[in-house]
């Protein structure tokens, strides 16, 4: 229930007073009579004694103070949530982060959540629209709004959370966004984990979950460098009792690496341990929690991660030792422009040759502008300077500019593509389309000191790993386009066994979001490639449940109540303790006035 | 305190000029009293010769019986006819004509001045009936009002002159005090040289009780006529609400909530009380008669006392 005007609550305490005026009125009336000597005889229990009589005066006084207790409470404006009037848009968000698969639900709290939903599905008034977003790290929208709730339960039906954090902010706001009718209302189902939650007034949240109880790999990645090749792996309790946690890595079904770590309420711990050769690495957790999911991990332990790649230069010292550097499949220069010869290699690097129109692949192309790219060069650029870059691309992770010198650069003119990086013209520049995947840098490597940067392999490193199809290693959510590398489709099979047929568009196969951590593959005409899907985020594993804004009708019901009383709609109950005044009231004179010379 | 009025020439209009008391009696109503007497069923003697016959056989003019000669009797009563026929000595008896010792007691306690008229109104006309029925049948008439002791007394009338005075003095009573029926009772019958007829007016609402009083008259055999006068509002209360319940005549007081079980439960009540005296009177032959003050005086006298058998 609330008030409009609670203020008016303070009336209430006229109740003690009328209580008090009860007490201390002049109840008897004073009245002579020639002799009381047959009253005495007739009342061995005076009227006024009797029980029956006490308890009718305080009926009395009760019908008195319900009447001021109704009068004062209506001021107040009450309400309380009905749910048969309302009819309004219901948009439906469902977490489906990881922690929604803890299983403190039913059995998890993301079937709790789908089967509230579909509760409520089940109780639409006829004619009412509904839809179903899942928040995910990106909202998606499952069932736009629709009156058919057959296709309501489909979506529900096939709903599953991921394997990392699900935005559900941006869910809801993503939700407020669809264009709610009147009386419209979003309902959000939610353990409201990680941080706080927009409130909102259309917006009802269910809070779901009890346990904390959780530990889980936030973590594992295979590190490779000039020493060596080692394993990286993230363990977190994020319970709130300390643990000891046995853990194995195995590669296939060897043991690689067995121990049993000690985590402390709320913290985490990083193992390292050398691997060597090549295979898949299974990490495992040997705890119960709440959270299974979180309790295995995999990485992929390539010895060449980076594709195949063809030099074509007149010679470039610099590439040169980089590709010798860096764990490419294959290396190989050449001098001669034959396109011909381009097709067994992932990348194509041109370092300043004249070319024709590039054959479908993928291609690093350093002071050369091909005819076919919608970009055009005219002329150089004395010092064009690198003022500003996107860190947050994969083709410039951990590569800074800031003291790159460049004495001159074509004077790049794109017409498509982005602009990774630019000074007084663009200097970096990415494309995908008409087949191709193609890195332009727009100025020689002769022509600046950007080879004497240590931002220069990690640039060549991500542009190899960039254009060769990223990594072997993803996180959930995490969406990934493959060079077709001239194939038109291929199957992806899913850590779960599930196999999706995916076609290639302009040369490149754009995968779904990985959903769960594991090992995906894609089969296709040029060969299986393989993706570790590990732990996305370390909020990921953050189980316990938070807090989550107090909408009106979660004020109403109080805290815990099923979400499906958001159907309920807002009545004022001022009305009906108005007549339930007068009802008391009209109760009262009655019962005074039956009794002759009462006190009404 | 006795009270003894000059007497007045007896006559109607005498009495009818007497003052504002007149109202008590209005000549017509007089001129039918004068055919009514007073009965005794008990031979009361009197101390004058009245127009009754006394159970004191001996100087009457009016034969009664015989019995056996005892010495001292005197020789003039000794029938000699049948001392000749038996040759035994008897003596005749008569039955001496005597005057009818009759007392009127009125109660004049506060609670009197309840009803419409009031009790005291009542009782005062019925006394003004009685007494001047007494009177002018030459019995011997005694007024007294009392409270919680005997009050305002008149007493020793005789014959229709001193009517006056009897109405001049009921004219004069007014309701005050409280109410001792047994007290005034004793001392009145302990004053009394002579037993007689007790016509006794009240209400009887005395928490002290009427039966001390009254069984103290049978006591010294007298013959009791209580006319018991209760108010309408008496019989039923035109009372409700929360009420504090204040006695007139003691001050005292009673909480009571009256609402339709209370009135039920004080009509019960009332009925036990009536019920009691009713048995009491019967025990000690008291002649009882009940009424409200709202009963027309002439209607009560003529038809009710009668019936009664009060009145002749």
């Amino acid at each position: 229930m609330t008030f409009d005007t609670p203020a008016s609550l303070w009336g209430l305490l006229a109740i003690p007073l009328l209580v008090v005026l009860y007490l201390l009125r002049v109840r008897r009336r004073p009245q002579t009579v020639s002799s009381i000597l047959l009253w005495q005889r007739s009342a061995p229990t005076p009227a006024g004694s009797r029980p029956q009589r006490w308890i009718e005066r305080s009926l009395l006084l009760l019908l008195q103070i319900l009447i001021a207790a109704a009068l004062v409470v209506g001021l107040a404006r009450p309400a309380v949530v009905g749910r048969a009037p309302m009819g309004g848009d219901l948009l439906l968000v469902l977490d489906a982060s990881l922690s929604m698969r803890a299983r403190d639900g039913a059995p998890t709290r993301f079937d709790q959540a789908r089967a509230e939903a579909l509760d409520m599905v089940a109780h639409l008034r006829r004619g009412q629209r509904a839809g179903v977003v899942l928040a995910t790290p990106r909202p998606l929208l499952l069932a736009p709004f629709t009156r058919d709730s057959s296709r309501l339960r489909a979506a529900l039906g096939a709903a599953s959370p991921w394997d990392t954090a699900g935005d559900v902010a941006g869910a809801v706001f993503f939700a407020i966004a669809q264009k709610l009718g009147p009386d419209g209302r979003i309902v959000v189902w939610t353990d409201a984990a990680r941080g706080p939650l927009p409130a909102l007034p259309r917006v009802v949240y269910r809070r779901l979950g009890t346990s904390d109880d959780n530990v889980g790999i936030t973590r594992f990645r295979v590190l490779r460098d000039p020493g060596g090749t080692e394993a990286l792996l993230r363990v977190q309790n994020f319970g709130s009792r300390d643990r000891q946690v046995p853990l194995e890595v195995r590669r296939g079904a060897t043991p690689i690496y067995r121990t049993t770590l000690s985590l402390a309420a709320g913290v985490s711990r990083v193992v390292t341990f050398p691997v060597a050769g090549a295979g898949v690495l299974r990490a495992r957790l040997a705890v119960r929690d709440a959270l299974p999911e979180d309790d295995e991990a995999v990485a992929i332990l390539d010895p060449a991660p980076l594709p195949s790649t063809l030099l074509v230069s007149p010679g470039n010292p610099y590439i040169t030792k980089v590709l010798a550097l860096l764990p490419v499949a294959r290396a190989a220069e050449t001098r001669s422009v034959d396109p011909s010869a381009w097709a067994g290699f992932g990348v194509v690097i041109l370092d300043r040759v004249a070319t024709g129109p590039l054959p479908p692949g993928n291609y690093l192309l350093i002071g050369t502008v091909p005819p076919n790219l919608p970009i055009s060069a005219s002329g150089l650029v004395p010092r064009p300077g690198i003022a500003t870059w996107d860190r947050a691309d994969p083709v410039l992770r951990f590569v800074t500019f800031d003291d790159v010198r460049v004495d001159r650069s074509l004077a790049l003119a794109p017409e498509d593509g982005r602009v990774l990086a630019e000074g007084q013209v663009p200097i970096l520049w990415a494309y995908e389309g008409q087949g191709v995947r193609v890195l332009l840098l727009g100025f020689a490597l002769g022509d600046s000191d950007l080879p004497l940067h240590v931002a220069f392999p990690v640039l060549m490193a991500n542009s190899l790993a960039w254009l060769g199809g990223g990594g072997s290693e993803a996180t959930p959510g995490e969406s990934v386009q493959v060079p077709a590398a001239g194939a038109d489709e291929a199957v992806l099979t899913t850590p779960e066994g599930g196999r999706l047929g995916v076609r290639a568009i302009n040369g490149v196969f754009v995968l779904p979001p990985f959903t769960h951590t594991g090992l995906y593959r894609l089969a296709g005409a040029a060969g299986d490639r393989w993706f570790a899907v590990g732990p996305g985020s370390t909020a990921a594993g953050m189980i316990r449940p938070g807090e989550v804004p107090a909408s009106e009708i979660s004020r109403a019901q109080g805290r815990g109540a099923r979400v499906s009383e958001a159907l309920l709609t807002r009545i004022s109950l001022w009305p009906w303790l108005l007549l339930a005044a007068m009802a008391a009231a009209l109760g009262e004179w009655a019962l005074a006035t039956r009794r002759p010379g009462g006190d009404a | 305190m006795a009270t003894s009025l000059p007497p007045d020439p007896a006559a109607p209009d005498a009495v009818r000029a007497a003052g504002p008391e007149d109202d008590l009696l209005d000549p017509g109503f007089l001129e039918t009293l004068e055919r009514l007497s007073l009965v005794s069923r008990r031979r009361l003697r009197g101390g004058q010769r009245g127009e009754r016959r006394s159970l004191l056989r001996g100087r009457g003019i009016e034969f009664a019986d015989h019995r056996a000669y005892e010495p001292g009797d005197d020789y003039r009563y000794i029938d000699w006819n049948i001392a000749s026929r038996l040759d035994r000595l008897f003596v005749k008896l008569f039955s001496e004509e005597e005057d009818l010792n009759v007392t009127i007691l009125v109660d004049v306690s506060a609670s009197m001045a309840a009803g419409t008229p009031s009790k005291l109104g009542l009782a005062k006309h019925l006394a003004a009936a009685i007494g001047y029925i007494g009177l002018v049948n030459l019995d011997r008439v005694g007024v007294t009002a009392f409270t919680s002791a005997p009050g305002p007394r008149l007493s020793r009338l005789r014959g229709r002159a001193r009517a006056a005075d009897l109405l001049r003095f009921l004219g004069g009573l007014r309701p005050s005090g409280e109410t001792d029926l047994g007290r005034s009772l004793r001392r009145l019958l302990t004053d009394a040289k002579r037993r007689g007829l007790l016509v006794l007016l009240s209400d009887l609402l005395d928490p002290r009780g009427y039966a001390e009083g009254l069984r103290l008259a049978h006591h010294h055999r007298f013959q009791t006529f209580l006319i018991h006068i209760l108010a309408e509002e008496e019989l039923a209360p035109q009372l409700g609400g929360d009420l504090r319940l204040i006695d007139v005549e003691t001050r005292r007081a009673v909480e009571v909530t009256v609402d339709a079980e209370a009135l039920r439960s004080y009509a019960a009540a009332r009925d036990a009380f009536f019920r009691e005296i009713e048995r009491f009177c019967f025990r000690y032959g008291i002649d009882y008669l009940r009424t409200v003050s709202s009963t027309a005086p002439d209607t009560l006298v003529l038809q009710y006392l009668r019936q009664a058998g009060l009145l002749r």
